[in-house]
């Protein structure tokens, strides 16, 4: 089920308000409700690994109550490696397999198993805590917050990466209190405002993209459709900032407050301060669970500290690359990154000050070109776009081309979602709800004639 | 939220903003479900009061619905763009039957059946049905769905799963196109379906393109035999009644994309023939006919378009063996 399709909007939505607004007068309903709200919507869309991620939560809880008893770190270890064993089985086997068949000199069968819906996520959500359980920072749960904490609906399969200290203790708080209304003008916004990046605009991009990079695949692309190829970040921008609005804007319906996840990352004025503005909530985790622990431990001499620093980096980013897909052009895209930042924190230290808007312009570039690695799949279709560009940009397709005007502008120009949200949401205004709910409408009809588009992070 | 709010969380405006949100919403909700329910945009007969007939659309997924239910006509040819060119004016002319044309453009045969089952439940008395079968009904494994999605929605039997699909902006468009319609100011279109493709593909005109899609010959004789298409047509057309006509023809394509005898493609040729034949056999006025040949017609560039779209004289030439079908079954005499 997805959050732009109309069995989620017009059915499940209605219906889990309508039950919790039922089960929010009684403390003891609130939680349960929520979690049986959550693995109804998992089992929509996946079915066949509900029984998984029931099972993943139900060892990761026992471990973590068998380690408040019996205080042996070994337990969290154990059960975080077979967190990760099984994230690795469903979306690095074949990957695995491949790579070891080119090492053999032959071909190992694939396995044929799929890919749980939100796997990376809700394995990431046990890590962060029982790392910090580990570290004598998080508290024991009882099980149903707990359960609640990794399959609550709005960030279970895309995120965003929640921290247990950022949400447990808002869940069973009572919705429906004074200032309900507003919370839920916000969370529309939110969902209003999710809805037109995804739909309108980044699916408008990918009707456009989509062809381009299914022929850059077999070969060079025909002149001027490199420069399209080229803008694919502002498709994953508006994509993934857009649904990360929605799940704000869900969870806000159900009294839960979720972190942000993008801070108008094209706006940035270097590689440093772009990552620090993208996918937000993932960068944290891998700077508190990666990064920090590669940087803090005793690999190396003293006087190597800067190398260790650096390699620190490069590794990050490398599996942040690896994170998002089981393929060498993500782990290539993942160490440019890092090579950036690397460069990016000795230019900070070392040299000369550049001018904002060169460092505006450069990051801009530096993310356009690394993007069509992430989508090309391939260094040689990737190489195809590259080539095409010595072309010149054809306006052939005219009237078509208004999602890479409109993106870019809106990219550049627009400040962050939330705070375009917290300006509409300042005062009560009667008349802004109600072209609010137009606009909601426009989009619910924009969708009914549209092939659906999942959203790009679901596949992470 | 960082908000600075100058009023108060617990302001009543608020409750009277997420009124207004909520009732713009429903609202708008409300007033375009009656335009679709007085108008139905797609003609599908599910809903409409104004009795308007017919619609105006290029899509023929679309407009196979308003055409398929059209009671002037108790009998109708299916395909995709290997069908258009058959034109049932001529058949309706030659054989006392009222043709309409129900091919969509690049259809496939699970699509085609949806529409035979929606011309089926508007259709009490059918008089005949005829199939250009094109390579897609000769696969050996149903392939995934792919590109533009059919509107299976249109042609089920539920209202509900039809209504949810008219929340969108073509539906008031097509919907505004009816009461056009209704009101005299916009044509509907041509009722019997009819729409030659030589007016963008003129006489003279031939192109390279659209090799015919031959499924890949498999490797063993009973992998040969399964034909999961033909099985769910026969599975229909066993339904019927028993002297229904049925004609079954394999539309001709340029003779170089005809299998040569002996190879490997004449073998899956002749099996997905049989298959098709088996469909009709015993059924009084009713016959299978392969146009797909090697003679004369079919080597001459100027009868084609491109590899598998016939031109008009082609066209006649397989008009006329239907008709003679539907008069002497099996025994009719094929002039090609």
């Amino acid at each position: 089920m997805l959050f732009n399709d109309y069995p989620f909007l017009l059915v499940f939505l209605p219906a889990a308000l309508l039950i919790y607004r039922l089960a929010d007068p009684h403390p003891h309903l609130r939680i349960g409700v929520q979690v049986a709200l959550s693995l109804a919507f998992y089992a929509w869309g996946s079915p066949s690994f509900i029984l998984l991620l029931i099972a993943s939560i139900a060892i990761n809880w026992l471990a973590s109550i068998a380690y408040g008893r019996v205080k042996w770190p070994a337990v969290l270890t154990l059960v975080i490696v077979l967190d990760l064993a099984v994230l690795a089985l469903f979306k690095y086997a074949n990957f695995l397999l491949a790579n070891l068949g080119l090492v053999l000199g032959t071909t190992l069968p694939a396995l044929d198993i799929g890919l749980p819906l939100g796997i990376s996520f809700f394995t990431f959500h046990h890590i962060m805590y029982l790392v910090d359980l580990k570290r004598g920072k998080a508290p024991l749960y009882a099980l149903d917050r707990y359960a609640l904490y990794i399959a609550f609906f709005p960030q279970a399969i895309a995120g965003p990466l929640a921290r247990w200290s950022e949400v447990m203790h808002q869940f069973g708080r009572q919705v429906y209190v004074p200032g309900w209304q507003r919370q839920f003008c916000i969370a529309t916004s939110f969902i209003a405002l999710g809805l037109f990046e995804k739909v309108v605009i980044a699916d408008s991009i990918a009707h456009l993209l989509d062809p381009i990079y299914a022929e850059a695949a077999h070969g060079p692309l025909p002149s001027g459709d490199a420069w399209l190829a080229f803008c694919f970040s502002f498709q994953i921008l508006f994509d993934f900032s857009g649904y990360s609005d929605i799940a704000i804007g869900l969870g806000l319906l159900f009294g839960v407050q979720l972190p942000y996840n993008f801070n108008a990352p094209l706006r940035s004025t270097n590689i440093q301060d772009f990552w620090q503005r993208w996918h937000i909530t993932l960068m944290l985790f891998l700077r508190d669970y990666v990064f920090y622990p590669l940087v803090n431990s005793r690999l190396l001499p003293r006087r190597f500290l800067p190398l260790q620093f650096f390699g620190a980096m490069l590794i990050t980013m490398a599996l942040c690359g690896l994170w998002h897909g089981a393929s060498w052009t993500f782990v290539l895209w993942g160490v440019l990154h890092g090579l950036a930042q690397v460069v990016c924190s000795l230019w900070r230290r070392y040299g000369p000050r550049f001018p904002s808007w060169l460092g505006w312009a450069l990051t801009v570039l530096f993310v356009l070109a690394t993007g069509v690695i992430f989508r090309a799949g391939s260094v040689e279709a990737a190489w195809h776009v590259f080539s095409g560009l010595l072309s010149p940009l054809s306006l052939e397709r005219g009237k078509h081309l208004w999602p890479l005007i409109a993106a870019p502008l809106a990219a550049f120009l627009l400040p962050a979602s939330q705070d375009l949200v917290a300006i509409v949401t300042r005062r009560p205004n009667p008349w802004l709800a109600g072209a609010l709910g137009i606009a909601l409408f426009a989009l619910l009809l924009h969708m009914g004639g549209r092939d659906l588009h999942e959203f790009v992070y679901f596949k992470f | 939220m960082n908000s600075s709010t100058s009023s108060s969380e617990t302001d009543p405006a608020w409750g009277r903003s997420l009124l207004a949100c909520l009732g713009a919403l429903s609202g708008a909700a409300l007033l375009v479900l009656a335009l679709m329910v007085v108008v139905d945009p797609y003609d599908s007969g599910k809903l409409g009061l104004l009795g308007i007939d017919g619609v105006d659309n290029r899509l023929t997924q679309i407009t196979a619905a308003s055409r398929a239910r059209n009671p002037a006509f108790n009998a109708a040819i299916f395909g995709n763009s290997t069908a258009q060119m058959i034109e049932p004016a001529e058949l309706s002319r030659a054989t006392n039957q009222r043709f309409v044309q129900l091919y969509m453009t690049g259809s496939s045969p699970r699509e085609q059946l949806a529409v035979l089952d929606f011309f089926l439940r508007h259709h009490k008395d059918v008089g005949a049905l005829v199939f250009a079968a094109d390579p897609g009904w000769c696969v050996h494994a149903r392939p995934k769905e792919e590109g533009a999605p059919f509107p299976y929605w249109l042609y089920d039997r539920s209202v509900v799963t039809y209504a949810v699909r008219l929340i969108s902006w073509q539906a008031i468009e097509q919907a505004f196109q009816r009461i056009s319609i209704g009101l005299g100011r916009r044509q509907r279109m041509n009722p019997d379906g009819f729409v030659s493709y030589e007016d963008i593909w003129p006489p003279g005109w031939f192109k390279e393109t659209n090799g015919p899609r031959d499924p890949a010959p498999v490797a063993s004789t009973n992998e040969r035999a399964v034909f999961p298409e033909i099985a769910a047509l026969d599975d229909v057309i066993r339904k019927l009644p028993a002297d229904l006509a049925v004609v079954i023809i394999v539309p001709p394509t340029l003779a170089s994309t005809v299998a040569k005898a002996g190879t490997d493609a004449a073998l899956e040729r002749s099996a997905c023939d049989a298959a098709l034949r088996k469909v009709v056999a015993g059924r009084p006025r009713s016959n299978f006919i392969s146009y797909r040949v090697d003679n004369a017609l079919t080597r001459d560039r100027a009868n084609f378009a491109d590899f598998i779209h016939y031109r008009a004289a082609i066209a006649r030439r397989i008009e006329q063996g239907i008709a003679a079908s539907l008069r002497d079954g099996e025994g009719a005499k094929i002039d090609f």
